[in-house]
């Protein structure tokens, strides 16, 4: 039988916050054991929360970035289970009254993801199991880490539209300074959860839970596994059962963690320890000011109003910077379509031979402007800009400067670009008559030898013209 | 003496810190072990504090703490002493940190003689589940001193401290106070700092004052009162200045009497001795009213649901992972954890942990903690109404006093129905003082309550002073 995968998401993203959710440590990734830990982080007695308002900031923020609802009133609950990396044995995180509901991605295809809720809560530890000691060791680092949970609808039918998804969450989290999204470090992961029904049915199967995802590509894999694991099991006649599942990324397959039957009564109540979470309207108008534009909405405005073709305006929206750095650019010089090119073929051409990123261009969108423009207008030729452009990375100083310091003006003085051709044809008579006989290839030859005799400053197009003419 | 008394002759240097300290130390060594008030004596440190004291007092720079020699209860942590909830579980657990209360009154030089006994996480009324041997009750050795601050309530009546800090989740001030003659004041939820106070029910829980008079717990909570950034539930509209209306005219007050607390179950000699304070009142001018507060008759099981609910998870921390006793045994995260609960918690504590996880399992929790929460709504809106017509509200503290220990222990329903009168002010959040009003044939104090608005511990602590003015109280001969 045919069947059709119904699948939803749990994405977990470390926010970027300096500190804690619930404590001042720094909230940082690696580093030695247990150095970011304090009495409140690692529960010790007596101990209460303090909430991190930066947190709540941010995943108001993360609201944004997926059009949620950010709610006025938000508060926390105890979510209990034994773990020996969870030092209070609850976890702080919002259940009856996340801080933001209602939100939706539109994924490739024109298909909307409803998004139910994102909450936030905090991290647990870590624990290192040393199998030659026979030892745990519990590392308490990561513990109180601030995070949001982003809870989608089982909106999702095919693995490309997970894909996109998740892509489109990283790279608006990213946008938004929510969150790094470092799926191989772990900033964010993504738990699914799978069933699939015969095609054409409308009643979801029972599904299973696949946890800790932290790649594009194992996000795949473990879909497609599953839909084969679970279409197996529906053809040989057996039943799904409901369970949490790990991804082996070595050996592509999924195996059971726990059943239904082993899964935790998490015994949720309201945290008293910190009161509710109230924003008024006007500090949510006012988070909401703070948002920059989203790469969807840049991507729609470089395709429909730039007239950029889909996949150069994909290539630009691909960071914040690289995108600011191009509105910076065509604010001043609205050719979209020559910046585009400018920057998409040599100014990453000079990043990738330096190994830098946007980030460490020492030049300003101006003058990025400007040398589209001395480009475009003739005032140096296409190679020269680029030779000026590398300059501007390798030794700094102004477009301008540099194409007048190394004579990259294009002369068009016709007179002194004749008596240049004329020596070039005398020098090379058996060339040129080579050339009357009909060999057109050796025109290039000649050309060559006109930019080499003139100088950088040979206005190309104009030395072709009466090149052309004088060997009539 | 009276703190303020107290303060005077530090000042005027007729005894030193120093001298007075070592006075406590001394008594301590000699009486406690009749009553075993405390767990903890800080011999060392208590001495080196009252030195520091009285250098700040030869200075000229005291503040009202310095040199005041108190108890602080063992449920707050203390940097550096031994904290241990009179449980086996934190038996040597030695706080990295000050609660913010111990930080006030070390700051300020106060002296702290040591950590007072108490129930087991300050689960009880008689202070009798402590791991470290029950508390005795300084009027008569044989009987409880109250609880869950028995400890604290017996220093002071015992003269082992001139004040003491307990903490009270639903009557554990003021029960104890009352059965030990002593005062003691709850304040309203959010005016102490609990950062530091090892949580039992975190919504109800408040650190409280006793102390040999009303004046004496506003002349403490003058001192530990206060917004604490550390705890997001403290408030800022508490005022300070408590004993403000001290001494003035109270004839105008109206005083409501909740008729459901004069119920059934209700000790004789106690509803007399009540009932004569409010006689005492009216003869003042005070106009009294009876009032109604018709949730009392839900508030126990309310109370029970909540704090057990929170305390099962409050203390889910104690797993034998990073602190507190380890069990050796075990082969795995799960036997370790349940093995360490299983050795290091008793068996109140463990009947609490129990109730509460059931409160809150998926399939009870509407009909439980939901429910009970319900029941705190209506109860905080029953209190609301009556505080609309009266400035504060008379009622026992304890349907009986103090009885002999051993006599409830194997009938906890019983023990939980005993804190009928006190619990509600727990859940609605508001301040009471409990103080002696009469004794009863035996002997032992019985101890009347009044309850304010919140925020308003001045007019109690006004009303109550009021009374012990006219009153004599018996001193504990130990």
């Amino acid at each position: 039988m045919r069947y059709q995968p119904v699948i939803g998401l749990e994405i977990h993203a470390e926010l970027l916050t300096q500190s804690k959710v619930f404590c001042t440590c720094k909230n940082e990734f690696g580093g030695s054991e247990n150095t970011r830990v304090c009495p409140r982080c690692s529960g010790l007695p007596g101990t209460l929360p303090l909430l991190n308002k930066n947190a709540v900031y941010l995943a108001a923020k993360a609201g944004f970035a997926t059009d949620c609802t950010v709610n006025n009133y938000s508060s926390f609950d105890r979510k209990n289970y034994f773990y020996p990396d969870l030092p209070k044995a609850y976890q702080i995180t919002q259940f009856e009254n996340p801080i933001c509901t209602n939100g939706h991605i539109t994924v490739k295809g024109g298909k909307d993801i409803r998004i139910n809720r994102i909450h936030i809560e905090e991290d647990a530890g870590k624990l290192v199991h040393d199998d030659y000691e026979g030892i745990s060791m519990a590392d308490y680092n990561r513990c109180g880490v601030p995070l949001i949970e982003i809870v989608t609808e089982p909106d999702f039918r095919s693995v490309s539209e997970v894909q996109d998804f998740v892509e489109q969450i990283a790279l608006r989290l990213k946008y938004a300074g929510v969150c790094d999204a470092r799926m191989e470090q772990g900033s964010l992961r993504v738990d699914v959860n799978i069933s699939i029904m015969p095609v054409g049915s409308d009643t979801f199967g029972t599904r299973a839970e696949i946890k800790n995802l932290n790649s594009i590509k194992a996000i795949g894999r473990a879909i497609e596994y599953e839909i084969e694991r679970q279409s197996d099991i529906l053809d040989n006649g057996g039943t799904v059962v409901q369970e949490t599942r790990r991804f082996n990324d070595n050996h592509g397959d999924t195996k059971s963690l726990r059943s239904k039957e082993e899964a935790h009564d998490y015994r949720y109540f309201p945290e008293p320890d910190i009161p509710p979470v109230l924003l008024s309207d006007e500090d949510i108008e006012e988070i909401k000011k703070s948002m920059p534009q989203m790469p969807q909405v840049r991507f729609a405005r470089y395709t429909k109003e730039y007239g950029l073709p889909d996949d150069d305006a994909a290539l630009i929206i691909s960071t914040k910077e690289f995108s600011d750095f191009y509105d910076e650019t065509v604010k001043i010089n609205p050719d979209y379509k020559q910046v585009s090119n400018m920057m998409l073929v040599e100014l990453n051409r000079n990043l990738n031979d330096l190994e830098k990123t946007i980030n460490d261009v020492p030049f300003s969108p101006c003058d990025l402007a400007e040398l589209v423009k001395m480009s475009t207008d003739g005032t140096v030729s296409k190679n020269a800009a680029k030779d000026i452009l590398k300059i501007m990375f390798d030794k700094g100083g102004k477009p301008m400067e540099i194409a007048k310091n190394n004579g990259f003006i294009m002369d068009n003085d016709t007179s002194a670009l004749e008596d240049v051709i004329e020596k070039v044809i005398s020098e090379n008579a058996d060339t040129v008559q080579s050339y009357k006989e009909g060999n057109e290839k050796v025109f290039g030859f000649l050309m060559g030898q006109v930019v080499r005799a003139g100088g950088k400053g040979v206005n190309p197009k104009l030395a072709k013209d009466l090149l052309t003419e004088k060997l009539k | 003496m009276a703190l303020q008394k107290l303060r005077d002759m530090l000042d005027k240097k007729e005894i030193s810190a120093v001298e007075l300290t070592e006075t406590y130390l001394n008594r301590i060594k000699e009486k406690d072990t009749k009553i075993n008030s405390y767990i903890t004596v800080c011999n060392e440190s208590a001495i080196s504090e009252a030195k520091n004291a009285q250098k700040v007092i030869d200075s000229g720079n005291s503040t009202s703490f310095t040199g005041i020699p108190v108890s602080v209860k063992d449920n707050i942590c203390t940097k550096g002493i031994k904290t241990t909830c009179a449980s086996k579980m934190l038996e040597d657990f030695v706080p990295p940190y000050d609660a913010t209360v111990a930080k006030k009154l070390k700051n300020n030089n106060a002296v702290i003689l040591g950590k007072t006994n108490m129930d087991e996480f300050a689960m009880g009324g008689s202070s009798q589940t402590s791991y470290f041997g029950g508390v005795k009750n300084p009027f008569d050795t044989s009987r409880v001193p109250g609880g869950s601050s028995g400890g604290a309530a017996a220093s002071v009546s015992a003269d082992l401290c001139a004040a003491a800090l307990g903490s009270d989740t639903g009557g554990s001030v003021r029960q104890p106070a009352s059965f030990c003659g002593v005062t003691g004041l709850k304040p309203t939820y959010g005016t102490v700092s609990r950062w530091g106070l090892i949580a039992f029910a975190s919504s109800l829980d408040q650190i409280g004052v006793v102390a040999k008079s009303a004046e004496d717990t506003g002349y403490i909570l003058n001192g530990i009162y206060g917004y604490d950034e550390n705890d997001a539930t403290t408030s800022k509209k508490s005022t300070g200045d408590y004993n403000c209306l001290v001494g003035s005219n109270i004839s105008n007050l109206k005083i409501g009497i909740p008729k459901e607390f004069f119920g059934d179950g209700l000790d004789d000699e106690v509803k007399k001795a009540v009932l004569n304070a409010a006689e005492y009142y009216k003869k003042l001018g005070c106009e009294i009213v009876e009032v109604s507060l018709p949730c009392l008759e839900y508030a126990v099981s309310a109370y029970y649901l909540i704090s057990s609910a929170e305390a099962a998870s409050n203390l889910s921390r104690f797993d034998g992972i990073k602190y507190g006793l380890r069990s050796g045994l075990g082969e795995n995260f799960n036997d370790l954890i349940a093995n360490s609960r299983r050795e290091g918690f008793g068996n109140e504590v463990k009947r609490r942990i129990m109730l509460g996880n059931y409160a809150l399992c998926s399939g009870y929790y509407d009909a439980y903690y939901k429910n009970a929460t319900r029941i705190r709504t209506e109860l905080k809106a029953e209190y609301a109404k009556i505080f609309e017509e009266c400035d504060v509200i008379l009622t026992p503290t304890a349907p009986t006093t103090a009885y002999k220990i051993g006599q409830q222990e194997n009938d906890p329903v019983k023990m939980y129905l005993a804190d009928i009168y006190t619990v509600t002010v727990n859940i609605a959040g508001l301040p009471a003082i409990s103080t002696t009003c009469s004794y009863d044939t035996n002997g032992m104090p019985i101890g009347m309550s009044l309850i304010g608005k919140s925020f308003d511990e001045k007019t109690l602590i006004a009303v109550c002073d009021r009374f012990e003015k006219d009153f004599e109280r018996k001193e504990a001969v130990l």
